[in-house]
């Protein structure tokens, strides 16, 4: 049976530029998409990339128990929405099907002008990873971009969200591109412990606030 | 023997969890419950010495000034903790006394003893800067504190958590920063970089304008008491926090940019709490617009960078909670019998089917506006007269900012006192208020702390002088 580190090594050519477009990728869907479970599908997936990129700079162990961290966040917002799906489906005055649903959203001014920042944004990142490098004996090039796109991203899905879940995904986004910096200067157990906890409670926080939100759309619905 | 850190860690975390659980039966008893475990360590943090170990019970030994080693991290209990700790249960046990009454069968409870248990970890971790973490956990705890139940999403508690989560990373990068000096001493710009992050930082915990916005929503569409909770408790610690850097890393406060920064930014805050208070329909909106003219008040203190304002200070942060719970608990019983709703218009005539909630309002009112025979007033005509021969436009300024608070509660009093009238155009004042004798007596009580502190300022002013003594970081 295969090791974890036998499963890391045999990804590890991802651990670079790849890794750095796939966070990009990811980031942009959690900016774009207003689907839950692409979003969570997402967050997943930036998890990985992010716990690929930090192998470089920690123990394999440690990094790995980051990403469990965060795949546990992915498994209790997939929770948390799949009751607030169920609690406001009957709320729903009009039933659309998915397709339609993305149909309407691609067209919409909201979803271009998302896109637009995302492309913004990544420029942004773009340039101050080259115009204000992270110090590089400490934090690689690659993942200096990896940590300007992450933080940026989050930074404006926390900017154009109103919804407690879009909130906290912009906040976990942006603690991610910190945490890429941070492991890196300060490698501690204590800092990754108390930085796991910080990231775990505020998805608690926003999934709390989802449920009490679609709760009132519920109760609204049958008032 | 028992660690005193520890026990202020845990206790309060324990008494959380059966306060939690006896919350849906017995909301009285936990309530109760709470206030004791506040008080309690209130006292016991003031009380119990430093330097040797006191008996409990059963033969055991409680070392309150013992430190204690959690993953290489240091928790110390200071001599200069002490008032702050103090602080913090002392106010809480009130608020949880007043929400006993206004605010039962709410998070508040546990939520605020798992709070106290992190904020006490914020004050008591070295290095410092590992306070952000703690700071940025209490900030996501006191998410479910601020929520009401059965009601729509609060702006407040998920912006609160924005702005801490903002303000966490520019904590934690100082601390690298002042390591690379030590090194290479040379490179100044390293100590202006890590002036620029902790400014920003603390920027955006104080709610400093512009980053003010997470104060008014906080305030204006949460729990009323809990969010006094985050205004008065939780931006308390972080004044303290604040304190031990300036004290912790002198430079800071010796960097050229302080002199026009602090009190800059404080006056901005005064400016626009001021312009926007007498302009909010809603109380709670205007309970938050109060706290930010306070807590710009604070800062203009903080920048005369001197004893007096650093005492000044403290005095604020002392009675500052008086007049914010006296207006939430107002604020939460006139909500119950307005549906929730604190619009002037939605309070229509309540004035007098809740006379107690209305009287604490009046009351807290007066004293966030820093009027005479309230708490407020001690600290702010203490500023008033010490920025007057130097700055006599900040000085009224300030001034004005209080009464501009008071037009703001103005208009709420004209709608809240306007009797209700039949269709025969008869007034019809009911003659049994809906509030009881209990809630009657806390309020009362409440009231006269307030009053009684506002009358007899030697009770508290000569502490907050001794704990600016212990401070140095302004003597340069």
């Amino acid at each position: 049976m295969p090791t974890l580190l036998d499963l890391v090594k045999s990804v590890s050519f991802l651990a670079a530029m790849p890794a750095v477009a796939g966070l990009l990728i990811t980031a942009g869907i959690l900016v774009v998409s207003r689907d839950w479970r692409l979003n969570v599908i997402a967050l997943t997936v930036q998890y990985f990339f992010v716990v690929l990129l930090l192998t470089r700079q920690i123990h394999l162990e440690v990094a790995a128990v980051k990403g469990l961290v965060g795949w546990l966040i992915c498994m209790v917002f997939y929770m948390t929405e799949r009751r607030a799906d169920a609690l406001e489906r009957p709320a729903e005055a009009e039933k659309v099907s998915p397709v339609q649903r993305w149909r309407r959203w691609a067209m919409s001014a909201r979803a271009s002008f998302s896109l637009l920042a995302v492309i913004l944004i990544t420029v942004a990142a773009y340039t101050a990873a080259l115009r204000i490098p992270l110090p590089e004996t400490e934090v690689p090039r690659d993942i200096t971009l990896a940590c300007y796109i992450l933080a940026g991203l989050g930074l404006l899905l926390i900017g154009i969200s109103e919804s407690p879940m879009q909130v906290g995904l912009g906040l976990l986004t942006f603690l991610s591109g910190f945490d890429l910096f941070y492991v890196a200067i300060e490698p501690s157990l204590a800092v990754a412990g108390l930085l796991g906890g910080v990231s775990f409670l505020i998805a608690l926080a926003a999934a709390y606030l989802r449920t009490v939100q679609a709760a009132a759309a519920a109760g609204e619905g049958e008032a | 023997m028992i660690s005193g850190v520890l026990l202020l860690l845990v206790l309060p975390l324990a008494m959380a969890g059966i306060v939690y659980i006896l919350l849906r039966w017995l909301s009285s008893l936990a309530a109760l419950l709470s206030v004791g475990t506040a008080l309690g360590l209130g006292l016991a943090v003031i009380t119990l010495p430093l330097d040797q170990p006191v008996q409990a019970w059963g033969g055991r030994q409680i070392a309150m000034g013992e430190a204690v080693t959690v993953f290489g991290r240091e928790l110390v209990f200071e001599q200069s903790d002490r008032m702050a700790m103090a602080f913090l249960f002392f106010t809480s046990a009130i608020l949880f006394l007043l929400a006993w009454r206004f605010a039962p069968q709410t998070l508040l409870f546990p939520m605020g003893l798992g709070l106290l248990s992190l904020l006490c970890g914020t004050l008591l971790i070295r290095p410092l800067i590992y306070a952000a973490l703690f700071l940025e956990m209490a900030a996501a705890l006191s998410v479910f504190a601020l929520q009401a139940e059965g009601r729509s999403p609060t702006r407040g508690g998920l912006r609160y958590l924005t702005f801490t989560t903002l303000a966490m990373p520019g904590i934690l990068v100082t601390h690298w920063l002042l390591e690379r000096y030590a090194v290479t001493p040379d490179e100044a710009e390293l100590l202006t970089s890590a002036s620029i992050l902790l400014a920003i930082s603390f920027a955006l915990l104080l709610g400093a304008a512009p980053f003010h916005t997470w104060v008014t929503a906080v305030a204006g569409d949460s729990l009323p008491l809990a969010g006094t909770f985050v205004l008065s408790v939780g931006n308390g610690a972080v004044w303290f926090l604040l304190f031990d850097f300036l004290e912790t890393y002198p430079w800071l406060s010796s960097h050229p940019v302080f002199d026009f920064l602090i009190p800059g930014v404080g006056l901005a805050m005064v400016v626009v709490g001021a312009l926007l208070a007498a302009a909010q329909h809603r109380i709670g909106s205007l309970i938050g617009y109060a706290a930010l003219v306070d807590s710009g008040a604070a800062l203009i203190a903080l920048g005369m960078n001197n004893k007096l304002g650093v005492a000044l200070v403290f005095l604020s942060l002392a009675v500052r909670p008086v007049g914010l719970i006296l207006l939430a608990a107002g604020l939460s019983g006139l909500r119950a019998r307005s549906g929730g709703d604190d619009d002037v218009d939605a309070l229509y005539g309540l004035g007098w089917k809740a006379p107690w909630s209305t009287v604490a309002l009046i009351a807290g009112a007066l004293s966030m506006a820093g009027l005479p025979i309230s708490a407020g007033f001690i600290w702010r005509w203490a500023l008033c007269r010490a920025l007057a021969p130097s700055s006599l436009g900040t000085a009224l300024f300030l001034l004005v900012a209080g009464v501009s608070v008071m037009v703001g509660v103005w208009r709420s009093l004209s709608s809240l006192l306007r009797r209700p009238r039949s269709p025969e155009d008869r007034s019809v004042v009911s003659l049994a208020p809906s509030e009881g004798w209990l809630t009657a007596l806390v309020v009362i009580v409440a009231i006269a702390a307030s009053v009684g502190v506002g009358l007899f300022p030697q009770v508290i002013a000569p502490l907050a002088d001794q704990l600016a003594g212990t401070y140095t970081f302004f003597l340069r």
